[in-house]
């Protein structure tokens, strides 16, 4: 296995929103900064996020220029397929050992053309789309990903060599190994941000089964003006939805699966998908059953108010189970709190609108405390919510619990200006006096 | 209209020989859904000068800059245009695109195609794709006429003001201090903490505030590069960015040397057991004094919202509290060691009402006699009212607990465990609907106060609810701060907190240069999120001043001293302090002089020069004019 070693002062876990906005703080100081990513692109989940609440702005087009000024910033390097496998304490700092997937072919020579993709005979599901879509077995991971370099799937290759013939900088290497680095860094920051709450287990609700059920970030790419249909069906038979359901709290708030605490953004991604879906079909009727809605952000409440005007109803119901009629069609059965009946009723398609988990135990590779839910534990979490229990790592974004972007990206600053005292040497306050303390007056007037 | 392009040519533009590469973006269907990309390629490619017309799904992305960047280097273009979304999402993007290709990045030119275009016309293909062409012949025409330009270097004062001394004010100076930076932090009061210092012990750490404050205040009084000034306010406020001056009155003496611990518990204990308590007074007399700073940070928090008198009965019976007031009470022992009473009444029931204050609906709230309801949820309540009514459960076990709301929004970390202890200890909770509050009447029965709603828990089922003392769980409203607000121009939201510059992207700067804020005085948040907040501010600061100076677009006004009679019609009419003035020159003539620290490049001054000797870089008059004809040209 080949083996590299890179010295940085700032190794960032996970190239998301959280990660990327703390790259930029960090960079922008003049440290030098390495994100590692495990997917094929930076960007998380915000890159394939349709619009975002409450601003109603275009997700992908304001998530590429964050990308985009990371990639090119001269002290923010990027490495994705790589995962930490292993950190070690070195002086003050870490040595990290960091594995890298082949792409089966040379990113350097790769131009991200994508002939290779149009030659490439075998179709998958594509599951950057959702598994709405369909990708081949080498392909660019997504329009506006970055890198724009192809990738080989070499579990489902079928060494036709199709692929190889088109690549006009023949860059394809079916011969190609993980890499192993060594990283040499002053602080970490993990950003390794979220996951969907596992649905299989939720047997209630059709354990993932049922085909006109879709989880959230489904219909944000059905949603998303470059989606995999181009516009809204549901997936049984392409039919255009006159009624969609949401089930809030489908995966938090649960004890049942484990998940007791609050997902925090999955109300007002509901609230938005349902306006955005109301946009895009003018008939389509959306009922959202809810237990609480949890409008707390700036300017969420507003946006709540303003779905209500628009006619999306919200009722107050605690759904007990998921069926399918013969038609595919979901059908709920739930006790409405207001009126106090069991009612059971079918919609074309129903959304789940799943709670996020961590997406990483770090435990295993980086021994930092971990909270009951999962997510990494502050050690003060008051007044410094993004230092972890060990000195010189630090957290930010849904690595430290589920929240939105603007609620990430603060703390991404907040973990940035944390490295980057650590890294200065000025991370405590110890024992100044009085004596040390020089003229700081500012000019008197008058 | 006139298909003759040589009548369009501006002079200047013939003097070098201008190449312009146009790019139009899909922007993945946003702009294509409606715009005819195709037909506006071609059109570009018969522009002046334009000699690469190219369109992409993304051009904000990866390939979609490298094909800027190629045509830079073998095409030799020396202009660029872009037709995409708004150029305040990526003007910045696409010029660094030129000055990676080697050429000045202000030889870059936007035509909206999204929010001007597209998102606009939808229903109109036809009339878009038009006007979708017209825009990038502007643009182009605009583009043959740019002049490369250099940024503008200012010093930059390594010290930030932070004003505000509540946990944000703290958590901030702390960090900019650990940044290397100086600080002077304001507090109005003549003592810091804010109002943490008014809590007992805070979720979701369970730890006492005091703690927290006093180890934070007990690090930043002792920090070298910090300056604390409390009873501190600011008078006066000029300069922008790099070097703003501040003058600032602060009563009694100046506070520059480390709090010792008794003070600073002192303090602390005094605001826990009320507003008015026993606090420090420094002396008497008041200074004045000028402060320059690179920065500011506004951290200066929020005012707890004080009901009406007769809202949900306020004032008309001393059993009636607002949330704020109940937690003093715990705080100071004043529900008593034994049985709780208030006042030397036993208290054996409580109703906490929720969202007093906040959530306020047109039509269903009263506006007595307020200017303007409170449509934001405040966030923090929920969990602070079942925070209070925890505590209460176990220093009181028999006390009936009510909890009357619309939503329980305890979305935080450990906020939900705090909502199901307080149930499975036996808190009532009842639901109300948006538009129907409940009521409170005060009777002559005991317990003396009635609590009337229509309980969506019970299938809405008409219930009162008598209890001995009600809490209103009031909600946040931001800190008075006209003055600064003026002095410094600040946006403030529709809900009147201040307004960061960009909501999703942007979270802690404000559109003034070099203005950051953070904490409540922004939009309600708890600790946790106030304390990232700070530290982002800090961040940010760091980055701007840490190199010393500060870049600013050169889009400022500019003095041809040639065509300059000195006739003062620019200083008369320009609305910023000192950004243009008139100068003595070598042979005795006054002419008119940029300042461009100052000069915000707004063009006042060059729509009244008789002459057209003050214009503003990257947008003269030429150029308007150029655009102008160009609009009318039929492609
Ligand atoms: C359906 C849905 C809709 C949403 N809509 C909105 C919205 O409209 N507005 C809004 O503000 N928020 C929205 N959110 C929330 C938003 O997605 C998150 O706030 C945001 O993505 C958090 O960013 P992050 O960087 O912390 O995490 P992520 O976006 O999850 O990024 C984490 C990154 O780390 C990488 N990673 C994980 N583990 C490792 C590892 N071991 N090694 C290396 N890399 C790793 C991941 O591949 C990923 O790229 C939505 C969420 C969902 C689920
Ligand atoms: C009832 C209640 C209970 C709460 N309980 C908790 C809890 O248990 N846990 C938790 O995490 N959070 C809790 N919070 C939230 C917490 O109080 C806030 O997050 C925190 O106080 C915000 O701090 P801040 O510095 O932004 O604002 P503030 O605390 O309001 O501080 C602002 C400071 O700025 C000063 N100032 C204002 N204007 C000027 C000016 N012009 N010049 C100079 N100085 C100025 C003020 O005097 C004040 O000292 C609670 C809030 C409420 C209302």
């Amino acid at each position: 296995m080949e083996k590299q070693n890179i010295k940085t002062d700032v190794l960032i876990i996970g190239g998301g929103i959280a990660g990327l906005q703390a790259a930029l703080d960090l960079g922008d100081q003049g440290f030098s900064v390495l994100i590692v990513e495990k997917e094929a692109s930076i960007g998380g989940r915000m890159i394939n996020l349709s619009k975002v609440f409450p601003t109603l702005d275009c997700s992908s087009c304001i998530c590429t220029p964050k990308m985009a000024a990371a990639a090119h910033h001269d002290k923010i390097s990027i490495m994705t397929l790589a995962q930490p496998t292993n950190v070690e304490h070195q002086g003050a700092g870490f040595a990290v050992t960091v594995r890298e997937q082949p792409r089966y072919l040379n990113a350097e020579d790769c131009t991200g053309c994508r002939l290779c993709e149009y030659a490439c005979p075998v179709d998958l599901v594509h599951e950057v789309e959702g598994n709405l879509g369909a990708r081949k077995a080498i392909y660019v991971p997504f329009n506006n990903a970055i890198p724009q370099v192809a990738l080989l799937d070499m579990d489902n290759c079928i060494m036709c060599g199709a692929c190889e013939k088109a690549c006009p900088t023949h860059c394809i290497d079916y011969l190609q190994e993980p890499r192993e680095h060594t990283i040499e860094a002053g602080a970490i920051i993990v950003a390794t941000g979220l996951d969907l709450a596992p649905m299989d287990v939720k047997a209630e609700y059709g354990g993932g089964k049922l085909v006109n059920v879709l989880h959230g970030l489904q219909v944000e790419r059905l949603l998303a003006p470059h989606g995999p249909y181009g516009r809204v069906l549901r997936p049984s038979d392409g039919k255009v939805p006159d009624t969609v359901a949401y089930i809030q709290c489908a995966g938090s708030r649960d004890h049942s699966i484990g998940i007791p605490y609050c997902s925090r953004v999955c109300c007002m991604y509901a609230i938005k998908q349902a306006m955005l879906l109301s946009g895009a079909l003018p008939l389509v009727e959306v009922f959202i059953y809810y237990m609480d809605i949890r409008a707390f952000g700036k300017g969420f409440e507003e946006f709540y108010q303003n779905a209500k005007a628009m006619g999306i109803e919200f009722i107050k119901a605690k759904v007990a189970q998921i069926t399918e009629d013969e038609h595919r069609n979901p059908v709920l059965r739930y006790e409405d709190q207001v009126t106090g009946r069991v009612e059971e009723r079918a919609h074309d398609l129903v959304v789940l609108s799943q709670g996020v988990v961590p997406a990483w135990d770090p435990r295993a590779v980086l021994p930092v405390e971990v909270g009951g839910d999962g997510f990494i534990a502050a050690a003060n979490e008051n007044v410094a919510p993004c230092r972890t229990s060990i000195t010189g790592v630090f957290a930010a974004g849904v690595a430290t619990g589920p929240k939105d972007i603007p609620d990430s990206i603060v703390q991404a600053g907040a973990a940035a200006a944390e490295a980057a005292a650590y890294l200065r040497g000025n991370d405590k306050v110890e024992s100044i006096t009085t004596a040390d303390r020089p003229a700081q007056r500012p000019v008197e007037v008058g | 209209m006139t298909e003759d392009k040589s009548q369009h040519n501006g002079e200047g533009a013939d003097a070098e020989n201008i190449r312009v590469g146009v790019y139009i973006c899909h922007c993945g269907g946003n702009i294509s859904d409606t715009v005819e990309i195709e037909r506006v390629v071609e059109a570009a490619a018969k522009m002046p000068s334009v000699v690469v017309a190219r369109r992409n799904m993304f051009m904000c992305s990866d390939p979609g800059q490298s094909m800027i960047e190629e045509d830079i280097r073998t095409e030799r273009l020396n202009r660029v245009v872009v037709g995409a979304c708004s150029p305040s999402l990526h003007e910045l993007t696409f010029r660094g695109v030129l000055t990676r290709a080697g050429i000045n990045p202000y030889l870059f030119e936007n035509a909206n195609l999204r929010e001007q275009v597209s998102w606009v016309s939808k229903g109109d293909p036809t009339g878009a794709t038009d006007k979708a062409i017209r825009l990038v012949g502007a643009a182009v025409a605009k583009a043959r006429l740019l002049r490369p330009l250099e940024p503008i270097r200012l010093e930059a004062t390594p010290r930030v003001v932070v004003i505000g001394g509540g946990l944000t004010g703290l958590r901030c100076a702390l960090d900019l201090a650990r940044l290397d930076l100086d600080v002077t932090l304001l507090e109005e009061q003549p003592f810091l903490g804010g109002h943490l210092a008014e809590l007992g012990q805070v979720y979701p750490s369970d730890k006492p505030a005091r703690e927290i404050l006093g180890e934070l205040i007990r690090e930043v009084s002792a920090h070298p590069r910090i300056c604390i000034l409390t009873s501190a306010e600011v008078i006066e406020a000029s300069g922008c960015v790099g070097t703003f001056l501040l003058k600032v009155r602060a009563a009694g003496e100046m506070e520059t040397q480390c709090f010792s611990a008794e003070r600073i518990a002192a303090d602390l204990a005094s605001r826990a057991h009320g507003p008015n308590g026993d606090h420090h007074n420094d002396g008497a007399g008041t200074t004045e004094l000028e402060i320059q700073a690179g920065m500011a940070v506004l951290a200066t928090g929020f005012d707890h919202y004080t009901p009406s008198q007769g809202e949900y009965g306020y004032e008309e019976h001393p059993g009636i509290i607002t949330l704020p007031a109940l937690i003093r009470e715990l705080e100071s022992g004043g529900l008593g060691s034994g049985p709780p009473a208030l006042n030397g009444r036993p208290i054996n029931s409580i109703g906490f009402i929720h969202c007093v204050g906040s959530r306020e609906l047109d039509g269903v709230h009263d506006q007595n006699g307020k200017t303007e309801l409170n449509h934001y949820c405040s966030r923090v309540c929920c969990t602070s009212a079942l925070w209070a009514a925890k505590q209460l459960q176990a220093r009181y076990p028999d006390l009936q607990i009510y909890d009357f709301h619309k939503d329980i929004r305890t979305y935080g970390h450990g906020h939900e465990d705090i909502y199901e202890d307080t149930a499975k200890s036996g808190v009532i909770f009842c639901r109300f609907a948006d538009t129907a509050p409940p009521k409170v009447t005060v009777t002559e029965s005991d317990p003396p106060l009635m609590i009337s709603l229509k309980d969506e828990l019970t299938f809405n089922e008409e219930i009162d609810v008598p209890v001995d003392l009600v809490v209103l769980v009031t909600g946040m409203v931001p800190h008075a701060i006209d003055n600064l607000v003026d002095m410094l121009k600040l946006p403030r939201s529709a809900d009147r907190f201040l307004q960061e510059v960009h909501p999703k992207l942007r979270p802690v700067e404000m559109a003034v240069n070099g203005v950051l804020i953070a904490g409540c005085c922004q939009a309600p948040l708890d600790s946790v999120e106030s304390a990232a907040a700070a530290s982002a501010a800090a961040a940010k600061a760091a980055a701007l001043l840490g190199k010393g100076y500060i870049e600013r677009e050169p889009f400022v006004a500019r003095v041809d001293q040639a065509l300059c009679n000195g006739t003062s019609a620019c200083v008369e009419e320009c609305k910023y302090n000192q950004a243009v003035s008139l100068v003595e020159t070598a042979g005795g003539a006054r002419k008119a002089q940029v300042n461009a620290a100052i000069c915000c490049g707004c063009g006042m001054c060059a729509a009244v020069c008789p002459t057209g000797a003050i214009q503003v870089d990257g947008w003269r008059l030429d150029q308007f004019d150029a655009m102008i004809d160009a609009l009318l040209v039929n492609y």
